[in-house]
């Protein structure tokens, strides 16, 4: 199981677009993928869980990925929050 | 293109139109090539000019006293010019008399006189819905067309996916069936109407069973002849790496005799209820026709909180004091 912790540095926060981004990405791969947000820990496949955070700009959480892909998985899912899910 | 002899439309509208011809039965075989109607009250009066020539012609009261006050010379003349094109077929409302010398003619020179007892708006009106309707633009589609709470679903996919026993199940929760396997879509004022291509009444084909007449087993309330398509929904297997839709924003549209509507392409894999999703959609498409789209209300709340906290957090970032 690997963790990493990242940034919501899009202005427009996790809105449906990203959410739809993070969870068609995360259902790429066989790892299990989780979000932690303050005291809240969603399934990162699922697109309600994903809106359910709505994570702000500026506001920080937590991948955690455990399975045999979970690097890359984590590797994807940070790729796309720096890239601002081609926002902004 | 499409053609149709006035002999076929003769046999095939004697009785609703009340029609009776006049002329000698030769006279039935030309061609009506297009939709429209023509009332040649200008051409009459010898004015040829732009004549749609080529269309039904109508006559009415108008016509027919105009023609009466004409001298019999005057008349022959006339109709010596005016049978030189190539008229499908002339049509009297009102069960009218026409002049002697325009029968005389029209044997003569092939062309059909036909005596409706309508009206003359009544006849135009029902002429031109059907011609239109024959003209119309259609198109065979694989498929089974079912009425879900008024919306037309037309369900699409692969042989044996399982089309018509989604249907069934359907028909089954007091749905209705229009037609299983080939549907018949007829462009009619830019709307789509699915219609069975026979008129053996509504048999299904369910696999492994064979044939079943859904009317006969369900009642009369679980079937009907024509529907208009709303949605289209596609079946089809389920497939780990495709892009489905998650949310329900951008809905995808699919071009059907060049009018658009809905598509959704559904996933089924076994022990899906399909037909409860059918019934979502429907009930969604509803929603959406009265203005109510759940996607766009539910991101919208979404958006708003996600802004709301972002101006708490800036808020106390700069706060400073």
């Amino acid at each position: 199981m690997i963790k990493k912790t990242i940034k919501v540095i899009n202005k427009l926060g996790m809105h449906a677009r990203p959410a739809t981004m993070i969870v068609k990405a995360a259902a790429k791969y066989r790892s299990e993928f989780k979000i932690r947000k303050d005291d809240m820990e969603i399934n990162g496949k699922s697109i309600m869980g994903v809106m359910t955070l709505a994570a702000e700009c500026g506001s920080t959480l937590e991948l955690i990925a455990d399975g045999v892909d979970e690097e890359y998985l984590i590797e994807e899912i940070a790729g796309l929050f720096s890239s601002k899910f081609d926002e902004d | 293109m499409k053609k149709l002899t006035v002999k076929e439309f003769y046999n095939s509208n004697r009785e609703e139109f009340s029609l009776t011809l006049i002329t000698k039965p030769e006279t039935l075989e030309n061609f009506i090539t297009n939709q429209y109607i023509h009332r040649p009250g200008l051409a009459l009066t010898g004015y040829f000019e732009r004549f749609s020539f080529e269309r039904v012609q109508v006559l009415g009261e108008t016509e027919i006293s105009y023609l009466q006050s004409l001298k019999d010379e005057e008349l022959y003349d006339r109709f010596k010019e005016l049978f030189v094109f190539n008229i499908p077929c002339f049509i009297v409302a009102k069960g009218l008399s026409v002049p002697e010398q325009m029968e005389f003619l029209a044997n003569d020179m092939n062309i059909a006189i036909l005596v409706s007892k309508l009206s003359t708006d009544r006849l135009y009106h029902s002429l031109r819905k059907y011609l239109e309707d024959v003209f119309a633009p259609t198109k065979t589609i694989h498929g089974t067309l079912i009425d879900v709470f008024g919306v037309g679903i037309l369900l699409t996919g692969k042989s044996g996916i399982g089309k018509s026993e989604c249907a069934l199940d359907l028909v089954e929760r007091s749905h209705r069936l229009i037609t299983d396997d080939v549907v018949k879509i007829i462009l009619r004022d830019d709307v789509l109407i699915g219609t069975s291509t026979n008129d053996y009444g509504h048999f299904m084909e369910i696999r492994g069973v064979g044939l079943v007449d859904i009317e006969k087993m369900f009642g009369i309330q679980a079937v009907r002849l024509q529907k208009r398509i709303d949605v289209q929904v596609e079946l089809m297997p389920w497939q780990d790496n495709l892009d489905y839709e998650r949310i329900g924003l951008g809905d995808n549209y699919v071009d059907i005799l060049d009018v658009k509507i809905p598509i959704i392409y559904l996933p089924i894999s076994p022990g899906k209820n399909v037909s409860v999703i059918i019934e979502v959609v429907a009930m969604n498409h509803i929603l959406k026709v009265y203005g109510y789209d759940a996607a766009e209300i539910y991101t919208k709340r979404l958006q708003e909180d996600i802004q709301k906290k972002a101006r708490i957090r800036s808020a106390l970032i700069d706060d400073k004091e």
